[in-house]
C-alpha cells in the first residue's frame, strides 16, 4: 500500500508534496474548526463542566488525579448510594479519567500549570479534532478520490450530530469515545486490506482502549463479526481476513477482559456471542479451504454437507444447554431493549424514563446532519459500485446505525461517522466529475466501469465526462451554495441547541439583554457551605451526580442507575403521603430533601414534570402502595390545580413544590407557569419537613428533615399545636382520619 | 377502635357457622361450571356468586366483548383471561385456595355495571372470602383497573399477589402448534423450492442492484423516522379540523404517519438527483442531451432541498434558513 493516505503526505515528487503540503493545512484546518466550534459555551458561560453525567466523571478525575491510580482502581466510594456506598472503582469505564489524568501529568512533567478542570472541560474538543482526522484516514479507504478525505473530515468536525456530545465542558465517555470508534474501524479496514498481524493487533489495541472508555463499544464487537460474516456469505474468505479477525478476536477479547467491570461478560453475554460464533466459524471455514485442496471436487461436496448439519446441530445443541444451566447470561436487557422496543417500557421503566432514550422523529434526523441525511444514500449506493471487502463494511454500518438512530436518539452518534463517511464519497464524486475543467473521461472511474460486467445498472457505458460549462458551473455553484448552508446550519444548532451547559440557564430579558439563571450552583453551594460534611442529601436520581460533584455531600441516588430499588425507594418516599415518607427519610438519614421546581420561571424541566416517573418505578416495587392510577383525576388528566387528584396533592413532592409558592402573588392568583395552571388558593400544609432554602428563581428548593418531636407528638399535632389550634379541632380539620399503627 | 377490631372475629365467624353448608355447594356448583376457562355470569349467577358469606375467592371481569360497544382492549383480552383461568383450573393447586373464575360480560349483566357505576370496561373484581382462614377484615372487592393493553402474567402476578400462601399453579401458554407446524411446513417449502430453483434464483440473489436497492429503501425507512411510528403508534393523518387533512404534525418531537413517508419519498428524490448528476449523467455521449439533463437534475435537486427546508422550517419555527423557490 504505497498509495496510503500517511505515505502520500510524507514521500513523492515535488508536486506531490505540495499537495501533501496543501492537505496537512487543510486537516490543520479543519481541527481548528472543529475546536473552535464546539467553544460557544465557554465563551458565553465559563469554563463550566456540563449537565450530569460530566459531573461525576469530573469528580472522579479529581480523585484520581488526586490519590493515583491503583486507589482509583479500587475506590469504594461510601458518599454515594448512601447507605449502600458504591464500588466505584470496578463498575465505571476508566479510559475517560485515565486519559485526562495523563493529559494532567505529561503537562505537570512539561511545567505547564493547568487546573484539572480545564483539561476536563477542554477534552472533547480536542479529541474532535483528532476524530476529524480519523475520518480523514477512514474515508481515504473507501474511495480514491483525493477530496473525499477532506471533506468528511470537515463534515465531522462540525456535523451537530457529533457536536451534541462533544462541545468543550460536556465531559463524557462519548468524548473521546467517537474518536477511538472511527479510529479502531479505520484500523479494522486497513487489517482486512492488507491481511496483516500488526494491523490487526493495533485494532485489538485501540478495541481495548475504546472498551475502557464507554459501553458503546458493544457496537464494534457486533459490527466487525457482522461483516466478517457478510463476507464470508458472499463467498469472499481470505487468508487476509482470517488472520485480521482472528487477531482482533484474540487480542481485543484479552483486552477487554482487563476492565473490571467489563470482566468475563465477553465470553457470557450475549452482547458478545455473535463474535465468538463467528470466530468459531472462521476456523471451520478456513478448514473447510485447506481440506479442499487435498480431496477431490466431488467427496469434497459431501464433506462440506456432513460438516456443516453436525456443526450447526452441535452449536445449536450446545446453546441451548448453555442458556439452560445459565452458564450464559440471557438477554441484557439494554441491549435487547433496542431490538424489542416494546420491552423497555413495560419491563425496565428507568431505562425507558430517560429522554434520550426515546425514538428519533424525522427532524431530529435533518436538525443533526442537515444536508448528509440525503447524501448519504446516495453515497451509500456508490459504495455498491465497487463493492470491496471495505464497501460491503460501510453498507452494513449503514444500515444497522440508521435502525439503532431511529430506535434511540443516543445513538444518533453512531450513525454520524458513518453518514459523513458516505455522504463525503457521494459529493467528492460529484464534485470530481464537475469542477474538472477540462473535459475528457476521468482516468480511473473508466478503468472500474469497464470492468464491472454485473454492476450497477447505472454504471454501465463508458464515463464521457461533463462537456459544456454550462453544467459544470450550474452544479459547481449550487454544491458551494448547499455547503454554506450546511456551515450555516452547523454553527446555528450548535451556538442554539448544544452550547447550553443546562447547570447555568440563560434566557433574554423583554429588552434583548441575556439574563443568567444560576439557581443550580447558588443552590449546591449553599448545602456546601452550611450543611454539615455528612448530611445526607435525597434528590431524584437526575441530580445525584450534581449533588456529588458541586455540593460535595452524600446522597441517596445518583445518575448510575445500579440500584433499581434504591431508587423506587426515592421514588416511593417522594411520591406518598408524609405519614409514609418520613418513616423512610428517618431510615435513610435522610437530613435535607432537594426538589427542582420550575412552575415560577417556566422552566420545564422540574421534578413535577419527572413526577409519573418516580410513581411509575415506586410502583414497580410497590404495586399495592403506590399506583400510578391514583395520580391522574377520574378522567385521565394529570393536573396540579384544583382539581389534581388527592394522591397527587397529599404526595411529598407536590407539597414540597408548592410550598409557600402562593405567598407570592395576589391571593388566588397563584399560577404554576410551566403546566400553565391556576393553583389553589389555599397552598400544602408540610408537617415533617420545614423549609432550608429556596433559591433565587425557585428553581431548587430544599427541606430540612425535622427530628422527632421533643415531646414525642406526632408532627402533624406539633405543627397543629404551633399554630395555636386545639388539638381537638385540628384533628377535625385535616379531613380523613388516617390510622395510625404504633 | 380497638374494642371494634377486638369484636371483629366473633362478628364473622357467626355467619360462618350458619352458612357453612351451603356455601361450598356453591362453590362445588360453579367449580363444575368452569372446567375449561372461567364461566359466563348473568346479573342472577353474579349475586349468587359473590353474595355473602363466601369461603372461597372469586374474579370477575366485566367486560363488553360484542363489537357493538367498541371495547378494543375487552376483546384484546378475552383470550388471555381465559388462560388465566384455564392455567388455574387445570395447574396443580392446594385445596386450601379456593378461587373461581367468573366473566360478566355488559350484554348479560346490564344492572350489575349500573349498580357497580361502571363507566369503563374492563375491570377486574376480586372478591376476597368473608369466611374461612383467609377472610378479610375488609370484605369489599379489589379492583384492578386497566390502563392499557397487558398481559395476562401481569394481571396473574397481581392476582396471586392477593390469594393467600400456598403454592399456586404456574401460568402455562399453550403451545402453539398450528404456528410451529406452519413454521416448519414453511421452512421445508423454502428449502425445497431454494434447491430446486437455484439456477433462476442464485442470480437474482447474487444481484447487486437488488441488494442496494433493499439497502436504500431500509436506510430512507429509518432516517424519516419510520422506527417513531413504529414505537409511538402515530396516527397516519389527522385532519387540520377544517375539514383537510393536516399533513405535517406540529412540534419538533412529532411526526404523523404519513409525513414521514413524504419526507422518506423527498430524501429518495435527493439521493436520486445526486446519483443522477454523480454516475448517470458524465456516461451520456449526446452534449445535448447530457445539458438537459444536468439542467433537470440540478433544477430537482435545488427544488426538493427547498421544499425539505421549508416542510422544516414549518415544524421549527425558529429555524433561520431557507433556498429560493418556498
Amino acid at each position: 500500500m504505497a498509495d496510503s493516505p500517511v505515505d502520500a503526505l510524507l514521500k513523492g515528487s515535488s508536486g506531490r508534496t505540495t499537495r501533501g503540503m496543501l492537505r496537512i493545512i487543510i486537516l490543520a484546518i479543519i481541527a481548528a474548526a472543529a475546536v473552535s466550534s464546539r467553544l460557544f459555551s465557554v465563551i458565553r458561560f465559563e469554563s463550566i463542566i456540563h449537565e450530569f453525567d460530566p459531573w461525576f466523571n469530573f469528580r472522579a478525575t479529581k480523585y484520581l488525579v488526586q490519590h493515583g491510580f491503583h486507589s482509583f482502581w479500587d475506590w469504594f466510594d461510601d458518599r454515594t448510594w448512601h447507605p449502600l456506598g458504591r464500588v466505584t472503582g470496578g463498575t465505571l469505564y476508566p479510559g475517560l479519567m485515565v486519559t485526562s489524568g495523563v493529559i494532567y501529568h505529561i503537562l505537570r512533567f512539561l511545567t505547564i500549570p493547568v487546573d484539572i478542570r480545564n483539561i476536563c472541560v477542554l477534552l472533547a474538543p480536542a479529541f474532535s479534532g483528532l476524530t476529524a482526522f480519523a475520518m480523514y484516514l477512514l474515508t481515504c479507504e473507501m474511495t480514491v478520490s483525493p477530496s473525499a478525505g477532506l471533506l468528511a473530515a470537515a463534515f465531522m468536525g462540525i456535523t451537530p450530530g457529533y457536536i451534541s456530545r462533544s462541545v468543550a465542558g460536556s465531559y463524557d465517555n462519548e468524548a473521546i469515545a467517537i474518536f477511538l470508534l472511527v479510529f479502531t474501524f479505520y484500523l479494522w479496514i486497513k487489517a482486512v486490506k492488507n491481511g496483516s498481524i500488526m494491523w490487526g493487533a493495533l485494532t485489538a489495541l485501540f478495541y481495548g482502549y475504546m472498551v475502557s472508555a464507554w459501553g458503546g463499544y458493544v457496537f464494534i464487537t457486533n459490527l466487525i463479526p457482522l461483516h466478517v460474516f457478510v463476507l464470508l456469505c458472499m463467498g469472499r474468505y481470505s487468508p487476509r481476513l482470517y488472520i485480521s479477525y482472528t487477531t482482533w478476536y484474540a487480542l481485543g477479547t484479552l483486552a477487554s477482559m482487563q476492565i473490571p467491570f467489563v470482566g468475563f461478560l465477553p465470553i457470557r453475554n450475549s452482547d458478545h456471542m455473535s463474535a465468538l460464533g463467528i470466530f468459531g466459524l472462521i476456523q471451520l471455514v478456513a478448514f473447510a479451504e485447506f481440506v479442499r485442496g487435498f480431496i477431490p471436487g466431488k467427496q469434497f461436496q459431501r464433506l462440506l454437507t456432513t460438516m456443516i448439519i453436525l456443526v450447526a446441530a452441535v452449536a445449536f445443541l450446545g446453546l441451548v444447554v448453555l442458556s439452560a444451566s445459565g452458564v450464559i447470561a440471557p438477554w441484557s436487557g439494554r441491549f435487547y431493549s433496542l431490538w424489542d422496543t416494546g420491552y423497555a417500557k413495560i419491563h425496565i421503566p428507568i431505562i425507558a424514563s430517560v429522554s434520550e432514550h426515546q425514538p428519533t422523529a424525522w427532524p431530529a434526523f435533518f436538525f443533526d446532519l442537515n444536508f448528509l441525511i440525503w447524501l448519504f444514500p446516495a453515497g451509500v449506493y456508490m459504495c455498491f459500485r465497487e463493492l470491496h471487502d471495505e464497501h460491503v463494511f460501510v453498507i452494513i454500518y449503514s444500515v444497522l446505525a440508521s435502525y439503532f438512530a431511529g430506535v434511540m436518539v443516543r445513538l444518533m452518534l453512531t450513525l454520524t461517522p458513518i453518514v459523513c463517511v458516505a455522504a463525503a464519497v457521494a459529493l467528492s464524486t460529484i464534485i470530481d466529475t464537475y469542477v474538472l475543467t477540462t473535459p475528457g473521461p476521468l482516468p480511473r472511474a473508466k478503468s472500474s466501469a469497464e470492468s464491472s460486467s454485473d454492476g450497477l445498472r447505472s454504471t454501465r457505458g463508458a464515463v464521457v465526462g461533463i462537456t459544456s460549462y454550462v453544467s459544470k458551473a450550474m452544479i459547481t455553484v449550487s454544491v458551494a451554495i448547499y455547503l454554506l448552508l450546511f456551515v450555516a446550519h452547523c454553527t446555528w444548532v450548535t451556538s442554539n441547541a448544544y452550547s447550553s451547559p443546562s447547570v447555568v440557564l440563560a434566557s433574554r430579558l423583554p429588552d434583548g439583554s441575556q439574563f443568567i439563571i444560576d439557581d443550580y450552583r447558588e443552590a449546591y453551594y449553599w448545602l456546601r457551605q452550611n450543611t454539615p460534611e455528612n448530611a445526607k442529601i435525597m434528590s431524584w436520581w437526575d441530580y445525584g451526580y450534581q449533588i456529588g460533584g458541586m455540593a460535595d455531600r452524600p446522597t441517596l441516588v445518583d445518575n448510575n442507575t445500579w440500584n433499581n430499588t434504591h431508587i423506587a425507594t426515592v421514588g416511593k418516599a417522594m411520591s406518598s403521603r408524609e405519614e409514609v415518607s418520613y418513616p423512610i427519610l428517618r431510615q435513610h438519614d435522610v437530613d435535607y430533601v432537594l426538589v427542582v421546581f420550575g412552575g415560577l420561571l417556566g422552566y420545564s424541566g422540574d421534578d413535577i414534570n419527572k413526577f409519573l416517573w418516580m410513581v411509575r418505578i415506586a410502583e414497580g416495587i410497590w404495586p399495592d402502595e403506590v399506583k400510578e392510577r391514583d395520580y391522574f383525576t377520574a378522567r385521565g388528566e394529570y393536573r396540579v390545580d384544583d382539581e389534581a387528584a388527592p394522591a397527587m396533592r397529599n404526595s411529598l413532592m407536590y407539597k414540597m413544590s408548592y410550598h409557600n409558592y402562593h405567598n407570592l402573588f395576589q391571593p388566588g392568583q397563584a399560577m404554576d407557569r410551566v403546566r400553565g395552571s391556576r393553583l389553589p388558593a389555599e397552598g400544602p400544609q408540610l408537617s415533617t419537613l420545614e423549609e432550608a432554602y429556596t433559591s433565587e428563581n425557585w428553581i431548587i428548593r430544599i427541606y430540612k428533615v425535622k427530628d422527632l418531636d421533643n415531646l414525642g407528638r406526632s408532627h402533624n399535632n406539633a405543627v397543629a399545636f404551633d399554630r395555636g389550634q386545639k388539638r381537638k379541632r385540628a384533628t377535625k380539620r385535616k379531613g380523613p382520619r388516617v390510622l395510625r399503627t404504633e | 377502635m380497638n374494642i371494634f377490631s377486638f369484636l371483629l372475629p366473633f362478628v364473622s365467624i357467626l355467619p360462618a357457622v350458619l352458612g357453612a353448608t351451603s356455601k361450598s355447594d356453591t362453590f362445588e356448583k360453579y367449580q363444575a361450571l368452569s372446567r375449561f376457562g372461567p364461566i359466563d355470569l348473568d346479573d342472577s349467577s353474579y349475586d349468587e356468586l359473590t353474595s355473602k358469606p363466601r369461603d372461597y375467592h372469586v374474579a370477575v371481569i366485566l367486560t363488553a366483548a360484542d363489537p357493538r360497544f367498541g371495547c378494543i382492549l375487552c376483546r384484546e383480552f378475552q383470550p388471555e383471561w381465559e388462560l388465566i383461568a384455564k392455567s388455574w383450573n387445570k395447574g396443580p393447586r392446594s385445596d386450601d385456595t379456593k378461587l373461581l373464575f367468573g366473566t360478566l360480560d355488559f350484554t348479560d349483566g346490564r344492572n350489575t355495571f349500573q349498580k357497580l357505576m361502571l363507566q369503563t370496561a374492563p375491570v377486574l373484581l376480586l372478591f376476597p372470602p368473608t369466611v374461612g382462614p383467609s377472610a378479610r377484615v375488609d370484605d369489599g372487592p379489589l379492583r384492578y383497573d386497566f390502563s392499557g393493553p397487558i398481559s395476562a402474567d401481569q394481571l396473574y402476578t397481581w392476582i396471586t399477589r392477593h390469594l393467600p400462601e400456598g403454592p399456586k399453579p404456574p401460568l402455562v401458554r399453550p403451545l402453539n402448534y398450528m404456528r410451529i407446524v406452519s413454521f416448519v411446513t414453511i421452512m421445508m417449502a423454502v428449502v425445497t423450492l431454494f434447491t430446486v430453483l437455484s439456477p433462476y434464483v442464485l442470480p437474482v440473489i447474487q444481484n447487486r442492484n437488488l441488494w442496494a436497492a433493499v439497502s436504500l429503501i431500509a436506510i430512507l425507512l429509518f432516517t424519516s423516522g419510520h422506527m417513531f411510528n413504529h414505537i409511538r403508534k402515530v396516527p397516519y393523518v389527522v385532519g387540520d379540523g377544517k375539514g383537510g387533512i393536516s399533513y405535517f404534525a406540529g412540534g419538533f418531537q412529532n411526526q404523523f404517519g404519513m409525513e414521514s413517508q413524504v419526507v422518506a419519498a423527498i430524501y429518495a428524490v435527493l439521493s436520486f438527483a445526486t446519483i443522477a448528476l454523480a454516475m448517470k449523467v458524465p456516461r451520456t455521449a449526446d452534449k445535448k442531451a447530457q445539458q438537459v439533463a444536468v439542467v433537470i437534475w440540478g433544477t430537482v435537486l435545488l427544488g426538493m432541498y427547498s421544499f425539505l427546508l421549508s416542510v422544516f422550517k414549518a415544524k421549527n419555527a425558529g429555524y433561520p434558513f431557507f433556498l429560493p423557490p418556498f
